[in-house]
């Protein structure tokens, strides 16, 4: 369809969230302290909604493909559909990857088929952008491009709305009193601002010397058995899976199943490849024993296979894994060390 | 919608103890599931888990399915425990299974080792089913002790099926009442058994024999594209969507559990 752009206050938003909580159930990102968390939109904490800054501490897969997601004799409990308000372009552009694993392929997972089709998206250009931040190497930009019904672009204290969807459409075909022309200084203000986050984030990248997909390509593959790479990489983790679980691409999970008295259930759990027992077989054998393997598996997996099976980086530069890492093991160097090597191709004695 | 993640109600209708600590168990699946032979299933026992198994019948039988299982760790553990009567679940078929079509007019050469015998048996009742398609059906087969060796009441009768069928057992470790061969499988190995430049060889066992059978077999002079490995991994989803599976490029639960050596070899740690 025919993008559309609309000019709508940050009040008018509010009321408009207010009159449709009764439908949908409304989560919109909230400050807390220097972070963003998605909680439930509640009109009386209107003062602390934060519709603009950096992506939120919750990856968006939290929502669509839940950290337990019950999949045998499963009730929904709130059958109100979602819209996810405040989404940012680095986690977006993993819907790439996670509609890849769980709608194509022979068997799609009805699961997040449903979620994904009960969720409007709400995307938000971010208007700053911290040290943790590289969605540019990753091919990415501050500002939503794909996957949103909606983006709210902040000026002042309005957006410029572009509905990009016939979902978001309709969502707001009942409620057109709210949303108002634009003008051509609303575009400059907004292009403005998405040029400002660029540099800032460009500034970030350039100041760590940060390596973008096109230097990574390859990089895995050539230094796989450097060990001495990925074990002092390794050194000061504690395999505590955070990287996975914060991560808007990692996917992987495992099936648990709990008894019940009247029937049995079965759960669908985030799983991360961090954890020793991830790839380990009946009787034992365990084809990543060591924790190096384990760690250069999640490298493995994000900068060569992904890239192989489907051309896509699995890395969206939201830093999430760089933050919640207690061994500070900071990705960017990791691909930095991948890419230059030269450290660890010396000769033991030299 | 169809629920990926759901399994089929199964009734234990058998249980015969092959060794000390595998079983086999039939199992009648409340509707009947068609498989490929080499394929696998997931085989859950309610509320407590599950487990991947390639089943060790004939494809051609689908409302009766036996799985041949190790007591290995805590979900066989406790399926070793089941009764006759007990209901289990099972869902799949996933996987590939063996590519039987490209076997037709060559001579299949399989090579067993352990537990590992439970899906070349369904691919050996496979190739029984249309058994002159086949120019040459050779087993070799290799167990740690005489004790180890499963399907003892039938493995005997498999060299009579037809005149074209040929069956070798060896023991890792002999005693008194062995009469056969002792040696690791691959002493059993031996060129002349089967004519290279027309057969294909069929491999599935314990990581360890696998490695060192293919070595053997190339050492034969087969080709890196004739030997067909089954490559045990930890598939759980079975749709290609958990992640626990990858092997290089591919997921051993929709792109195997088989491979053929040449679509592996450059891959890093197949044999661990």
């Amino acid at each position: 369809m025919e993008k559309k752009l609309y000019k709508i206050t940050r009040k008018d938003l509010y009321d408009l969230f207010t009159r449709l909580s009764s439908e949908y159930r409304i989560l919109v990102p909230y400050a807390k302290g220097e972070a963003l968390h998605f909680g439930e939109f509640d009109p009386e904490k209107e003062n602390s909604i934060e519709l603009g800054g950096i992506r939120q501490s919750q990856p968006v897969k939290s929502f669509i493909n839940p950290a337990r997601e019950k999949i045998l004799n499963s009730s929904r409990r709130d059958k109100r559909p979602l819209i996810l308000a405040g989404v940012k372009g680095c986690d977006l552009s993993s819907f790439i990857l996670q509609d890849f694993v769980f709608l194509k392929g022979d068997t799609e997972d009805p699961f997040y088929a449903e979620n994904r089709k009960n969720t409007i998206i709400i995307g938000n250009d971010c208007t700053c952008a911290k040290e943790t931040c590289f969605c540019l190497a990753m091919e990415g930009t501050p500002y939503p491009q794909k996957y949103f019904d909606i983006n709210l672009s902040p000026i002042n204290d309005y957006f410029l709305a572009e509905i990009a969807s016939d979902k978001g459409e309709a969502l707001i075909t009942d409620f057109k009193m709210f949303f108002k022309n634009y003008t051509a200084m609303d575009l400059n203000a907004k292009q403005a601002n998405r040029e400002k986050v660029t540099r800032e984030v460009r500034y970030f990248i350039d100041k760590r010397g940060t390596q973008s997909t096109a230097q990574i390509k390859g990089a895995v593959k050539r230094n796989y058995n450097l060990a001495a790479l990925w074990q002092d990489f390794a050194a000061t983790c504690v395999e505590c899976g955070a990287c996975n679980l914060v991560c808007p691409t990692c996917h992987c999970f495992l099936l648990f199943d709990e008894k019940a008295k009247d029937a049995n259930k079965r759960y669908r759990i985030w799983d991360a490849c961090l954890y020793n027992t991830f790839a380990r077989v009946a009787g034992g054998a365990n084809p990543r024993k060591h924790l190096y393997e384990r760690l250069r598996n999640r490298f493995e997996k994000k900068f060569d296979f992904f890239p192989e099976i489907l051309g896509y980086f699995a890395c969206t530069g939201c830093g999430r894994c760089i933050e919640a890492c207690p061994g500070d093991i900071d990705l960017r160097e990791v691909l930095k060390g991948l890419v230059s090597g030269e450290k660890w191709n010396k000769p033991p004695n030299d | 919608m169809t629920n990926p993640y759901a399994y089929t109600e199964a009734e234990v209708l058998s249980i015969v103890e092959e060794t000390q600590n595998i079983k086999t168990f039939a199992l009648r699946p409340k509707s009947a599931i068609a498989f490929r032979a080499g394929q696998f299933m997931d085989v859950t026992l309610p509320g407590i888990g599950e487990a991947p198994f390639t089943p060790s019948s004939n494809h051609n039988v689908r409302d009766r399915l036996d799985f041949t299982i190790m007591r290995a760790g805590r979900v066989t553990g406790l399926l070793h425990e089941a009764k006759v009567g007990d209901v289990v679940g099972v869902r799949g078929p996933y996987g590939l299974g063996y590519p039987l079509a490209d076997f037709k007019s060559k001579e299949v050469f399989i090579v067993g080792g352990g537990v590992g015998l439970a899906p070349l048996r369904a691919l050996l009742y496979a190739l029984f089913n249309e058994v002159n398609d086949y120019k040459k059906i050779v087993l070799k087969y290799g167990a740690r002790t005489s004790k180890d060796i499963v399907y003892k009441q039938e493995i005997g009768s498999w060299k009579g099926k037809a005149p074209h069928i040929d069956v070798e057992i060896s023991v890792d470790i002999g005693d008194g009442s062995w009469k056969g061969n002792v040696g690791l499988v691959t002493t059993i190995l031996r060129a002349g058994a089967v004519d290279i430049n027309n057969a294909v060889a069929i491999v599935c066992g314990p990581p360890i024999m696998m490695k060192f059978v293919t070595f053997k077999l190339l050492d034969l002079g087969f080709k890196d594209s004739a030997i067909y490995l089954s490559m045990e991994k930890n598939m759980s989803c079975g749709i290609g969507k958990c992640g626990h599976c990858r092997i290089g490029p591919y997921y051993a639960c929709k792109d195997g559990p088989v491979f053929t050596y040449d679509k592996i070899k450059n891959l890093q740690n197949i044999w661990d």
